[in-house]
């Protein structure tokens, strides 16, 4: 009889940690466009840009593996409004709680990026909109979302060290601040698999972004054995064979250590190549694998 | 007016008269998990022999509100042995994990101190789940929801003790104001150590004060318990801390990446 008796949630991983993986995308794609948007002349817009068109249809799929892994799915609006009051519902001390209220704000902003682009790029003419969004201070909601954004790609770390599951437990404080850096990493690789997609070479907008994401690459291979050396024995699970392929083969090796190498390798090379179009694919496959590492290692 | 149980386990026989009045003033089906189909018998068959001694129960459940523990306890020379009792449920905790994590106030505290689950309003998130530091709260596929005990909600709201209170012949789980049980529990924590028993209280200290509370003759974990369990959400503010500090630290990683883009606009504007 094991003392450690602390159930297991049973989340999907199909849904949670797929989820944890596609809001942190966008989240992480959306904050760097901002940090554009907020330190860049008004010329140099590319990478902004991309970040606008990949975070809003990014978080539009979000909704349905959140919904889809609940017991009662139809009651999804508890969320907001207490059922038995009738008034909005926030509980600070969850981060469930705290979460789904953000997701409804960064929503927002995604979807004002997104349109103001759609706009400034001619491709919708939304006469009522043109005449009133500029009324909005394009700087405003970038400000704004990318604080939501910021949290979207953290908090779900965050969840999960506030449980009383042994591995997510010994993990904390780590875990957010984790989730957080993956998520800019490979936010960061869905805005340059945009930019190759749409054949814009932004020429020293990625160069910069490059030299970003190899800082945010080596600090995530730092946290993480941080995080290991925290869990201590109750990682054991991650030297077991489906973690051994999925959490160090594909999370580590291929999905940040082999992408960080050819980074530096790579850095005068032509951008857009198919190297450069598997090291990002690489990136975001690690991020996945990633999150459901870490989510199953403490619910197996 | 915090009302609670006194598990005096040392009094315990094992009956198991708790758990059946449980299930029968609550309504609790047979455990899903426990029963199979077999090919020809048209009934479920109950396959949940778990060998662990007399215990066929296995652990807390959705359905399973309370669960005796039998633990046997047998030297190496096979000469000394004793049989320990343990009636387990909700503790009713004063500060308590599954509340706290609740996204939709679906789980609420009465104002007679018990922790209970309002079916209506619960959505199955399964967050309150990792939350109970003590494995109590938990999901059933049939209404997708949470469910636990409730401290007998209705019958402790009609000035009655709870069902398995009433149930129990040995007066091994006592039902009453949390500070008269503390003063039955002391007394009887010093009659055993009268008799030099080691014995000790569990649930004073831990989440602020279990409101349904125990008497052990030896360490929590032998009996299934966490022997230094944590509310989880004591963890919020420094791992909150840390995720805002790394934030702060990307913020800052992105600044000095696009400084040159600012100095490259400074120096335009000077040209
Ligand atoms: S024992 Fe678990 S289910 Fe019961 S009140 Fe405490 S945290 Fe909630
Ligand atoms: S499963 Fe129900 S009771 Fe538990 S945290 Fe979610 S909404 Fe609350």
């Amino acid at each position: 009889m094991s003392p450690d008796n602390v159930q297991v949630p049973e989340w999907a991983w199909y849904y949670i940690a797929v989820y944890f993986f596609v809001a942190g995308t966008s989240a992480g794609a959306y904050f760097i466009g901002a940090m554009e948007e907020l330190f860049s002349s008004a010329k140099e817009r590319e990478v902004s840009r991309a970040a606008c068109y990949v975070a809003f249809p990014l978080l539009l799929l979000v909704p349905i593996p959140l919904i889809a892994d609940l017991g009662r799915p139809g009651r999804f609006w508890h969320l907001f409004i207490y059922n038995q009051g009738g008034y909005p519902y926030l509980n600070l001390q969850s981060p469930m709680s705290v979460g789904s209220w953000v997701l409804l704000v960064f929503g927002g902003c995604t979807l004002l990026s997104f349109l103001d682009n759609l706009v400034a790029d001619r491709v919708i003419s939304f006469p009522l909109f043109s005449r009133y969004y500029n009324r909005i201070p394009r700087k405003l909601y970038a400000l704004v979302g990318s604080l939501a954004g910021f949290f979207i790609a953290g908090y779900t770390g965050v969840l999960l060290n506030v449980t009383a599951r042994p591995f997510w437990a010994a993990t904390s404080p780590l875990m957010g601040a984790l989730f957080l850096v993956s998520g800019a990493s490979t936010g960061a690789a869905a805005i340059s698999l945009y930019l190759i997609w749409r054949q814009r070479n932004a020429g020293e907008e990625v160069a910069r972004l490059e030299s970003f994401d190899r800082a945010l690459m080596i600090s995530e291979l730092l946290l993480i054995a941080v995080l290991l050396v925290l869990a201590g024995h109750t990682a054991q699970l991650l030297v077991t064979l489906p973690f051994l392929v999925m959490f160090w083969l594909g999370a580590v090796a291929l999905g940040i250590a082999a992408p960080l190498w050819f980074k530096y390798r790579s850095r005068r090379q032509h951008f857009g190549g198919a190297p450069h179009l598997a090291h990002y694919l690489c990136i975001l496959a690690g991020g996945l694998l990633l999150r459901i590492s870490l989510l199953q290692a403490g619910q197996l | 007016m915090a009302k609670g149980m006194f598990i005096d386990t040392t009094i315990c026989t094992g009956c198991k008269s708790c758990q059946v009045a449980c299930k029968q003033w609550n309504g609790l089906a047979a455990e899903p998990a426990h029963f199979g189909k077999r090919s020809g018998v048209p009934y479920p068959v109950a396959d949940n022999f778990t060998g662990d001694s007399y215990d066929n129960t296995g652990s807390l459940s959705a359905t399973d509100w309370r669960h005796v523990r039998f633990i046997e306890q047998i030297d190496e020379q096979r000469r000394e042995k004793r049989w320990l009792f343990s009636s387990d449920s909700c503790k009713h905790c004063s500060d308590a994990g599954c509340l706290n994590a609740c996204p939709t106030k679906a789980i609420v505290r009465t104002d007679l101190g018990n922790v209970v689950v309002q079916q209506e309003t619960c959505i199955g998130c399964k967050f309150c789940i990792p939350s109970c530091p003590y494995g109590v709260i938990s999901f059933s596929e049939e209404t997708g929801t949470v469910h636990k005990c409730t401290l007998c909600n209705d019958r402790i709201h009609n000035g009655l003790g709870t069902a398995c209170a009433k149930a129990c012949p040995t007066g091994s789980i006592r039902f009453g104001e949390v500070p008269d049980l503390r003063r039955r529990a002391d007394a009887r924590l010093a009659q055993l150590k009268g008799k030099g028993e080691k014995a000790q209280i569990y649930g004073y200290e831990e989440a602020d004060g279990l409101k349904v509370f125990y008497l052990f003759t030896d360490r929590p974990g032998v009996y299934g318990q966490p022997e230094q369990p944590v509310v989880p959400q004591r963890r919020l503010v420094l791992c909150s801390l840390v995720t805002i500090l790394t934030a702060l630290g990307i913020g800052v990683a992105a600044l000095v990446n696009f400084r040159e883009r600012l100095n490259g606009k400074e120096e335009h504007h000077e040209s």
